[in-house]
């Protein structure tokens, strides 16, 4: 078996005496689409943020392609190949939509290659075409979600960190964004989606993690604990 | 009444150009960098120190005087530059995370430094830029009158070289791959992180091109009352501090325009009331315009981060 593309080993990480996350140890192989459910609270964000070194890890290891990325400055985990779509969103709400994509593209030098991916953004999302020279701040939810994805694939990451995608917003968009999450795969981008919508997470995944109070407590196929009398008690609605 | 308005946007011009190193710092870091006054008293006793040696060693009367201001105004950059870098590094890089107050405090320690280094090393007496030369004489002779407003060439070259300077960082902030990713480090720090953006290069990058502009400015004032001395940066400093929060710190065109304004107003002031209540007048317009705006003129309300 190769090395998993993102190892989690071990990790704890507390804000101030309050303990975020226990002793988590979570695999994402290459081109999987890996996906983290929980309630509020679990310790689904401080994960994804223990990854991109946002919150620094009080113990275990976090490694990215087989080397150690603990302490590592954001910008720089970020130019290793993980981008992460935070909760909320976080547009530049000042920016313009293009201003946005561009600095999604911040690490990349060459102005064609920029603007071809600038293209195959605005392909994928056509609303973002039409809104290009407006700021961010002024997009509704879902294009704000659209262009937070749209961002961060400027970048063409190994690795996609989405947290909580639907929050907040429409079905129909829901369902948009899920379908381009799925086509990811195809493209071989490997995606760590943490989701409170369990259902779409765990249809989508090819594995999941279930999160309780900062521990592990299942994983699985997303078929499995979708199938799973009690995942479907505790996150499903029975 | 003319001539003075245009003595209000002369030095309403100086005003804005060190405002927009208040306001650009404070965008990215929310700290109100009490130690930029001295920069600009910096950067005109480099300007004036150098003006001075190129007089003294006979190398204006071969050089002629646009060549050697050029040299002072870029001596002038380049020792403000080092030294914003510097400080950056030094006072306020180790403190961040600490808090507000903590760098707010190092700010008024640096500032303190500074114009105590200058007083030790400089005297506490004003140094002047080299007027009795000749080629000042012949510069200085000159000037253009239309009705009632008279325009000397120190003025017009002050006003020329700030709206260059203004439109040049605007033209940066909105179209550079830096300057947009100024603005989105000034909106979110952790997501300017996130895109693969180095916030401490970007950081730093506004404290030189912060410290540069107040140079300029420092040198330009030192040309207008032809002199520089130690403590010259406390009451400009304050002021374009106040033009910065006029026009709502943080923004940009905001603290262009904050500067503009106070200098009018002042000049206003002057012509139509007081002279010696100048300063009255400047502090005076802030207070009633943060009663009416407390965001300043062009100042967004921004939810609060949490």
């Amino acid at each position: 078996m190769t090395a998993p593309l993102l190892e989690l080993r071990s990790v704890s990480a507390s804000y101030g005496p309050i303990r975020a996350l226990k002793d988590v140890t979570l695999r994402v192989g290459r081109g999987e689409i890996v996906a983290l459910i929980g309630a509020n609270g679990a310790g689904k964000t401080s994960a994804l943020m223990t990854i991109s070194q946002i919150v620094r890890a009080s113990a275990g290891d976090v490694l990215f392609d087989g080397r150690s990325i603990l302490g590592m400055p954001p910008d720089r985990v970020t130019a290793a190949g993980i981008c992460h779509v935070p909760e909320g969103r976080r547009i530049f709400a000042r920016l313009t939509v293009e201003e946005n994509l561009r600095m999604g593209a911040f690490l990349v030098r060459d102005a064609a290659v920029v603007a071809a991916r600038m293209e195959a953004a605005f392909a994928v999302f056509p609303r973002l075409r039409e809104r290009r020279m407006q700021t961010g701040g002024t997009l509704s939810g879902g294009e704000q979600q659209m262009l937070a994805i749209a961002r961060a694939l400027m970048l063409e990451p190994k690795l996609l960190l989405l947290d909580e995608p639907s929050l907040g917003l429409a079905p129909l968009i829901v369902r948009q964004i899920f379908d381009v999450v799925a086509d990811l795969r195809r493209r071989g981008v490997t995606v760590l989606l943490v989701e409170q919508n369990a259902r779409m997470a765990l249809r989508l995944a090819d594995r999941a993690y279930v999160l309780e109070t900062g521990e592990i407590r299942r994983e699985g196929p997303g078929a499995e604990l979708l199938d799973d009398p009690a995942i479907r008690e505790a996150y499903l609605g029975g | 009444m003319i001539q003075t308005l245009w003595d209000g946007f002369v030095q309403g011009a100086l005003y804005a150009v060190v405002a927009l190193g208040y306001t650009m710092v404070y965008g990215i870091l929310m700290l109100i960098n009490f130690a930029h006054g001295e920069v600009m008293m910096l950067g005109a006793y480099a300007g004036v120190v150098t003006l001075a040696g190129l007089a003294g060693s006979g190398a204006m009367a071969s050089l002629g005087l646009p060549l050697c201001l050029c040299g002072a105004v870029l001596a002038s950059m380049g020792v403000a530059a080092c030294y914003g870098f510097v400080v950056e590094r030094v006072a306020y890089r180790p403190l961040r995370g600490a808090g507000s107050l903590s760098p707010l405090i190092s700010a008024i320690g640096v500032s303190i430094v500074l114009q105590n280094f200058v007083m030790l090393t400089q005297g506490n007496a004003p140094i002047y830029v080299p007027g009795a030369d000749k080629a000042w004489q012949d510069a200085l002779t000159g000037g253009w009158t239309a009705g009632p407003l008279s325009v000397q060439p120190t003025d017009a070259l002050i006003v020329a070289v700030c709206v260059l300077l203004m439109a040049g960082l605007w033209l940066f902030v909105q179209k550079t791959r830096i300057g947009t990713a100024m603005r989105a480090t000034s909106q979110d720090r952790v997501m300017a992180r996130l895109v693969g953006i180095d916030v401490d290069r970007v950081i730093s990058a506004t404290f030189v091109i912060g410290s540069a502009l107040a140079a300029v400015a420092g040198v330009l004032t030192s040309l207008l009352t032809m002199q520089a001395k130690f403590d010259m940066g406390f009451l400009l400093g304050m002021k374009a501090f106040v033009a910065a929060v006029l026009g709502g710190i943080g923004n940009i065109p905001g603290a262009m325009l904050g500067g503009l304004l106070l200098g009018l107003v002042e000049a206003a002031g002057i012509y139509g009331l007081r002279a010696d209540y100048k300063d009255v007048y400047a502090f005076g317009l802030l207070l009633v315009v943060l009663i009416a705006r407390p965001r300043g003129l062009l100042g967004e309300r921004v939810a609060e981060k949490v």
